[in-house]
Order: structure tokens, then C-alpha cells, then sequence
């Protein structure tokens, strides 16, 4: 071989060991962003992903994690599936030990299938679907949320216990598996009840011009139910509110996560009897006051209020995920995943967190409990299930 | 009985939102054979005009807190004004382009439109309250109907009105009529084709205007999308009751609306959520037995 092609080969050697990823160097730890920072999906991720990378400056500035300092990378995601894919193999070029994707699990799921192929560790900012996870991605991934299932079970249990709400009817709106979750998880809860049931059940999609059968169908019932089960998000669900309360139904409605905040409640004023779980509150009356104090962090940081709960899952996920690293005294996502495997209750500022080697994600959670009287939102009590909801039934819905 | 007088009122609820919608895309299409695919997006346009742009998630109330008496006639002139701008700017270069190229126009045009209120309001879904009060429902008969509904049905029915005589029986709509047939000819024949066309749109343009105020009364929000699942709705009606009849697109408009408050109304809680599928089936065998629609315009049929 002569010498010319001898150097040539160790020029392009070098220039591929200098292309590898920056997972070699030792000096600092970085997550990775792949998430939307444009189109449908941004207003959805950026709240999280400011309080992740609130949580993110807290560890930095504390000294960082393991003695190294986090940085940050991100690439977009333009709400795209397939940009999405590609946005998680960027961020794991550029050296992520862990990739944070997307807020809705359809959307970040390519990215985290990615990460799962790199064998690292990723985080859904806040999707509330079982898949997000291992069932939907592989080992690796985990959601820092609490599933929509444990939210209408929440509702049901805590309407019969505290509201003595027996007759219930459950008002499902198709459009999206989130939806559908809330309503799971409110079946899986009424039969434990004694005495509660279902007097009526129906279904509308979240962008019926009007739902005027479906109200007629509840106001033909011989009374009004104890409560509506309302699963459904927004848009809609602002429409269906307005709908049923200007039908003159009084009746208290119960409703996912999904409706948390007090940005929609200028459409429907004065109202009254509707009744959400939220992870914190973002109207400042949390009963942990440093919730109030990370609100204020986030106001000084992005220039505004929390809108919702949606904010704090963010938080949540690099706390939980630093923790693990801090006990495994590695990034490797093995161990990592170890760790995280191993909390039980782990207490973070919007409630504690369990993982399992079964499930990467929330069946039970403590929740606040927030109505909204008089077009005023409060939080007037706090609810845990009495027990999780069972991953096998989780599974099968 | 009750009962079925309150079927029939929330099937009229529906109907009527959607004849609306429908005859505003049976107008263009009456004259110059273009599916505006960009109406639906007209309407959310309409809607974000009454909030000031702003990411922020809760909404900036501004043109909206005008009252009723200004708030609505500024609304319907912006929703002309969109209209006649996107036939100004986009639509007269496809005169004579085939329908199919116009439809596709069409199509890019509401995704500029909706990715330019993305842009200015994110994607949020912002509140707007307007008008509260006749959201209440009435009673008539034991039967309960929204006073919104009954504005609307009453507004679709003067509309329509207001059109047949305008299009039959002044000169206007002579040349509009004719701008339809054929509009060389037309043009030769010294009928100002550009003022006819862009009356069209500008009518158009209202009624959209009038649908998104219709909209965010009823719903309280306002949503990039919102336009969307009217448009579609609204233009199987324009087919089912033949393309450019306008009578023909508010009696399908009503028929939808009914059929689908039928079916939520009586089919078992385990078909519910298929309810849509049962609604295009019922449409699909009124297009094979009526391949042209419910009321087949003369002008409309194949010559050979």
C-alpha cells in the first residue's frame, strides 16, 4: 500500500472517530430534546419543556449531576411523524443520554422508538397512554405523566365518596384514545363502587357542530344523574360544557386533567359543578407551597402563568430521571432504568411516582381535586385510588 | 310526542349549521365550478378576527367585545373581504383552468390560511364568550330548543330566500346566472364577469362569517381546525343535493344534520361511536340512486 493511501485511510479514520457521538465525552451529561418546536403539536410541548429545563438549571446550578453539568440539545420534530423519527436519531448524535419526546404518544413515539434502538433511556413530556412506555416502545421509555385511566377512576371514586354521587352517566367523546382512556378507567372504578352505577351512557365527537341528542338523552332521564362523567379534551369539551349547562342540566360534571387551568373558563362564565383532577395547581393555591413557588419560577423564566397541569410532568420527568442517575452513579440506561424500576412512592413536588419493571408509567396517583364554582376555579380536596389499576386491564383496553 | 318534536328540533339544531355551510360553497360552485375547499378556513379566520393574535393560552378578546350591532357587520365584511381577496389573488389566475386544479388551489390556499392563524394564535384552542344569553333554550311544546338554533334556522331560510330572488329576478343575478352557463360568452355578450364573480365570493365570504359567528356563540371557542368537519359535512350536502343548486344544498344540509341526530338518537350505545360511517353509508346510497344529486341543475348535466 503506498504511503499516500495510508495516510488517507488514517485522515478518514480520524475524521470518522471525530464523527462518533458525543456520548465519549466525559465532561458533561445531555438530554436531548426531540420534540415539536414548531407546528400543532409545540404549544403543547414547550410548557413541560420548560419546566424540565427549570429542573434542569436547578441540578446545574446545585452542582450538577454526578459532578458533570447537564446541557441541553433539541431538535424538531415539526410535528411530523417521521421528522419526529429523526429528530430523536439527532439528538442522539449529538451525544443524548437522555432523549425527552413529545407530549402525545402517537407523536413522540418515533422518537422514542429511536432512542429504544440506541438502547437509551427516553421520557414522554406528558403522554397519558399506556403505550408510552413499555408496552408501546420497549424497556427504556417511560412517561412522566400519570394515565388517563387513573383520572376518571379518580373522579369516580372520589365523587361517590365525597359528593355521595351513586347514579353516574358517562359521556365519551371518540376522538381520541386519551379520551377513551378517562372513560376506562371510570368502568374500571364504578362496579368497586357499592351501589353506584351507570344510569345512562352515551357518545359524541369532539367536533360535533352540536350536541343536541345527546343532551336530549340525558334530560329524558326520569333524574339527573349524580354526576356527568365527561371524558373529552379541548376544543370540544368547552362546547359540550356550554352546551349542557345552557340545557339547564345541573348536575356536577366530572372531567380528565385534560380541561385543568382557567385560560377556557371565559367561555362558559359563571359556571359551576365541574370538577377536575390536576397534578398541581396552577391557580396558586396549591397546599404545597413550593408549588406556588415554582409557579413563580416559571412566570419569571418564560413570561407567563402555568396555563395548566400539563407544566409540571415536565419538572417531574428530570427530577425522577436525575435521581436514578445520582443512584446508579451512571448515564448507562441500564442502570438507569434499574433505578428508576426500583422507586416505590417516590415523592417529587406533584406527587409520588412509582415505576416497575411492569409498567413505566402512573396507575395510581395522588391528585388534587379542583372545581370550578362561579366561573372560580379551586382546589378543595386530594385524592389516591384506593388501589392501582391493574396493568393486565390497562393492557386489554 | 314530546319526544319526537325534540328529535326533530335537535336535528333541525344540526341541520341548519350545516345548510348554512353548505350553501356557501353551492354559490361558488353555481358560478364558477369551483369547490372551495379554503371555506371552512374562512370560517376559523372569521372566528380569530374577534381575538387579538397572541400565543398566550388564554384568549385576548378584542374585535369581540364590540357590540352585537357593530361586531357583526364588521365580521361578515371581513369574511367578503377574505373571499374577494383570495379570488383576487389566487382564484381569477385558475379561470380557466380545469375544476380539479381549482379545487387543489383551493386546498393550498386553507392550509395558508390555517398554518398563517398557527402562526398569529398557536395551536391552542382559544375562549371567546359571546352573546351567552341565546345559547338558553326555549320551549316549544314541551320541547326544548336553543334560541341560537332558531336564529339560525330562521337566518338559513331568509338567506336562501334572499338568494333565489336575488339570483332569479334582478340583473345581477341574470349575470351571474349566466357568467355560470358559459362565461366566454358571457363576457361577450358585455356582462362584467370579474364584478359578478367577486359578488359571489363576497356572499360567500359573509355566509362563512355568519357561520363562525354561529360557531363560537354555540361553542365558546375558537380552534384553527374549527372549520374543518363543517367544510366536509357541508360539501357532501353541496353533492347529495346537486352541485350548484343552492335549495338543493339546504335541504341536504337539514338532511345530514337529521340523519345524524337520528342515528345518535336511536342506535344501540355500541354503534354510537360508528355513527358517522352509518351517516356517509346513507349518503353513498343516495348517490347511487341519484348519481347527480337530490335536485340535478339543468346547466350541471353532461351535454354530449
Amino acid at each position: 500500500m503506498k504511503t499516500w493511501m495510508k495516510t488517507g485511510l488514517g485522515v478518514a479514520l480520524s475524521a470518522l472517530a471525530l464523527s462518533l457521538p458525543a456520548s465519549a465525552d466525559d465532561e458533561k451529561i445531555i438530554v436531548g430534546f426531540a420534540t415539536a418546536q414548531s407546528g400543532f403539536m409545540q404549544a403543547y410541548d414547550k410548557p413541560a419543556e420548560d419546566a424540565a429545563r427549570i429542573r434542569i438549571d436547578e441540578i446545574n446550578k446545585a452542582g450538577g449531576l454526578l459532578g458533570k453539568q447537564i446541557e441541553i440539545v433539541a431538535a424538531d420534530t415539526k410535528t411530523d411523524r417521521a421528522e419526529g423519527a429523526k429528530a430523536g436519531l439527532e439528538v442522539l448524535d449529538k451525544g443524548a443520554d437522555l432523549v425527552v419526546v413529545s407530549c402525545d404518544y402517537d407523536f413522540g413515539a418515533p422518537a422514542a422508538l429511536a432512542a429504544e434502538g440506541a438502547g437509551k433511556v427516553s421520557f414522554f413530556l406528558c403522554a397519558e397512554s399506556v403505550k408510552a412506555g413499555i408496552q408501546g416502545v420497549g424497556p427504556h421509555s417511560f412517561s412522566a405523566s400519570v394515565l388517563a385511566a387513573v383520572q376518571g377512576a379518580t373522579m369516580a371514586e372520589w365523587a361517590y365518596t365525597k359528593r355521595n354521587a351513586r347514579n353516574f352517566y358517562r359521556l365519551l367523546d371518540t376522538w381520541t384514545e386519551y379520551n377513551k382512556g378517562i372513560c376506562d378507567g371510570f368502568d374500571w372504578m364504578l362496579p368497586r363502587l357499592k351501589d353506584a352505577k351507570l344510569v345512562g351512557e352515551d357518545t359524541f365527537k369532539n367536533d360535533d357542530a352540536s350536541i343536541a341528542a345527546q343532551i336530549t338523552r340525558i334530560k329524558s332521564l326520569p333524574q339527573e344523574p349524580d354526576a356527568i362523567m365527561l371524558c373529552t379534551m379541548m376544543p370540544g369539551a368547552v362546547s359540550a360544557v356550554k352546551q349542557i349547562r345552557a340545557a339547564g342540566i345541573k348536575a356536577p360534571i366530572l372531567n380528565g386533567s385534560g380541561m385543568s387551568g382557567s385560560y377556557w373558563l371565559s367561555a362558559v362564565p359563571d359556571l359551576s359543578g365541574f370538577i377536575v383532577p390536576e397534578q398541581g395547581s396552577v391557580h396558586g393555591d396549591d397546599p404545597n407551597p413550593k408549588v406556588t413557588e415554582f409557579n413563580a419560577t416559571y412566570k419569571a423564566v418564560t413570561g407567563g402563568d402555568p396555563s395548566s397541569q400539563y407544566v409540571y410532568p415536565g419538572y417531574v420527568m428530570i427530577d425522577v430521571w436525575a435521581k436514578a442517575v445520582e443512584r446508579a452513579k451512571t448515564t448507562d440506561a441500564d442502570a438507569v432504568v434499574a433505578e428508576l424500576e426500583k422507586m416505590k412512592d417516590e415523592p417529587t413536588l406533584f406527587g409520588p411516582r412509582t415505576f416497575t419493571s411492569e409498567l413505566h408509567h402512573q396507575n395510581r396517583g395522588r391528585y388534587l381535586i379542583t372545581e370550578i364554582t362561579n366561573g372560580k376555579p379551586k382546589v378543595i380536596d386530594e385524592w389516591t385510588i384506593s388501589e392501582a389499576i391493574p396493568v393486565d386491564y390497562l393492557a386489554s383496553k | 310526542m314530546t319526544a319526537l318534536l325534540q328529535v326533530f328540533f335537535d336535528a333541525l339544531s344540526l341541520g341548519s349549521l350545516y345548510a348554512l355551510g353548505a350553501l356557501g360553497i353551492a354559490l361558488i360552485f353555481g358560478v364558477m365550478r369551483l369547490v372551495n375547499f379554503a371555506h371552512g378556513d374562512y370560517i376559523a379566520f372569521c372566528v380569530f378576527a374577534m381575538l387579538w393574535p397572541s400565543i398566550d393560552a388564554a384568549a385576548i378578546v378584542f374585535l369581540g367585545n364590540l357590540p352585537a350591532w357593530v361586531l357583526i357587520p364588521v365580521i361578515l365584511v371581513l369574511g367578503a373581504g377574505i373571499s374577494v381577496l383570495s379570488e383576487i389573488l389566487v382564484f381569477r389566475r385558475f379561470r380557466n383552468a380545469n375544476p380539479a386544479t381549482m379545487m387543489i388551489a383551493s386546498f393550498a390556499l386553507g392550509f395558508v390560511i390555517k398554518y398563517f392563524l398557527l402562526m398569529l394564535y398557536s395551536s391552542r384552542p382559544k375562549s371567546i364568550d359571546l352573546w351567552s344569553a341565546v345559547s338558553l333554550p326555549l320551549e316549544i311544546f314541551g320541547a326544548r330548543i336553543p334560541l341560537l338554533q332558531v336564529i339560525t334556522i330562521a337566518v338559513t331560510l331568509v338567506i336562501l330566500l334572499g338568494l333565489v330572488l336575488f339570483l332569479k329576478h334582478t340583473r345581477y343575478g341574470l349575470e351571474m346566472r349566466a357568467a355560470a352557463e358559459n362565461f366566454t360568452m358571457a363576457r361577450m355578450l358585455g356582462i362584467r364577469a370579474n364584478t359578478v364573480i367577486m359578488m359571489a365570493f363576497a356572499l360567500s365570504g359573509m355566509l362563512a362569517a355568519a357561520v363562525g359567528l354561529i360557531l363560537a356563540t354555540q361553542s365558546g371557542t375558537a380552534d384553527i381546525q374549527m372549520g374543518a368537519n363543517l367544510m366536509l359535512v357541508a360539501f357532501v350536502a353541496t353533492v347529495v343535493g346537486g352541485l350548484g343548486s343552492l335549495p338543493g344544498a339546504v335541504f341536504a344540509g337539514f338532511l345530514i344534520g337529521g340523519l345524524s341526530s337520528l342515528m345518535q338518537a336511536y342506535l344501540p350505545p355500541d354503534a354510537r361511536p360508528f355513527r358517522d360511517a352509518f351517516v356517509y353509508g346513507a349518503v353513498i346510497f343516495m348517490l347511487i340512486w341519484r348519481p347527480n344529486g337530490l335536485f340535478t341543475q339543468k346547466s350541471a348535466k353532461q351535454r354530449v
